[in-house]
């Protein structure tokens, strides 16, 4: 894929987890931070299919942001074929580790098997 | 050859936020504040992942995390995650061609024109936000 595209990719997922991130904040302060904390507070939250679903998205959307700009700055730091290629599947794969992690939780507690 | 390998200073090059101005603090800081969040955004997913484990296992992991140290870790977490939006937002901006000025000739001193005190002046204020938004978070935080 070509680096012009990767960076729209780069801008869209800052862009989207900005708006979707304040709306995850604003669910923590609807009370007292330590009672939106609480684990039936929480659970509650993982049932709502709405906002699960935004959690999923939201874990999508930074994992991609993240770990493509960890990449970015690897690449700044050293270049080379072999090099360039294990840090483009390596991030590639931390991106799918970290969503597969991340979605298991929400499923998981979703559905109540917790 | 050897002349090329002298000027690599490799990590040591990347780390160092001196000697081009603001505008490398800048980046210095939005690759710093970047790696922070995504170390956030992994401890935070192993964090939240102990409500599969059930209550107990839930209730332990808060007692690990809020206290005082792990609110000051939130606190500077708000304070990364504000200034990377705010100064990601310049540079998105900035690629886009907007607040960088026109190309011109170049005269002495050799002043380029996309380094002007619109840029300046948003590094200013993402650092600023990003103050205030730590100083809020503290006070919702540590005032629980």
């Amino acid at each position: 894929m070509r680096e012009s595209i990767i960076m729209k990719i780069h801008y869209g997922t800052a862009l989207a987890a900005v708006a979707l991130v304040a709306v995850h904040i604003l669910f923590r302060m609807t009370q007292k931070f330590s009672d939106s904390l609480s684990y039936q507070n929480v659970i509650a939250n993982y049932h709502f299919l709405p906002y699960a679903l935004m959690l999923e998205v939201v874990l999508i959307l930074l994992s991609v942001h993240g770990f493509n700009g960890l990449r970015v700055i690897l690449l700044e730091l050293k270049q080379g074929v072999a090099y360039e290629r294990a840090i483009n599947y390596g991030s590639i794969a931390a991106t799918v580790a970290l969503v597969a992690y991340g979605s298991r939780t929400i499923l998981m507690a979703g559905m109540g098997m917790s | 050859m050897a002349e090329r390998l002298s000027n690599r200073e490799g990590i040591r090059g990347m780390a160092n936020p001196t000697r081009y101005g603001i505008e490398r603090v800048a980046y210095w800081l939005q690759r710093l504040t970047g790696l922070g969040l995504l170390a956030y955004l992994i401890g935070h997913i192993y964090e939240t992942s102990s409500i599969v484990n059930g209550k107990v296992a839930w209730e332990k992991m808060l007692e690990l995390t809020q206290t005082p140290q792990g609110h000051i870790i939130l606190t500077i977490v708000i304070g990364m995650c504000v200034y990377h939006t705010a100064n990601g937002i310049r540079v998105m901006l900035g690629h886009g061609g907007i607040g960088v000025g026109k190309p011109g000739e170049p005269e002495y001193p050799y002043k380029a024109a996309s380094l002007n005190y619109k840029q300046r002046l948003c590094i200013w204020v993402s650092i600023a936000l990003a103050a205030l938004a730590m100083m809020y978070g503290a006070a919702v935080l540590f005032g629980d």
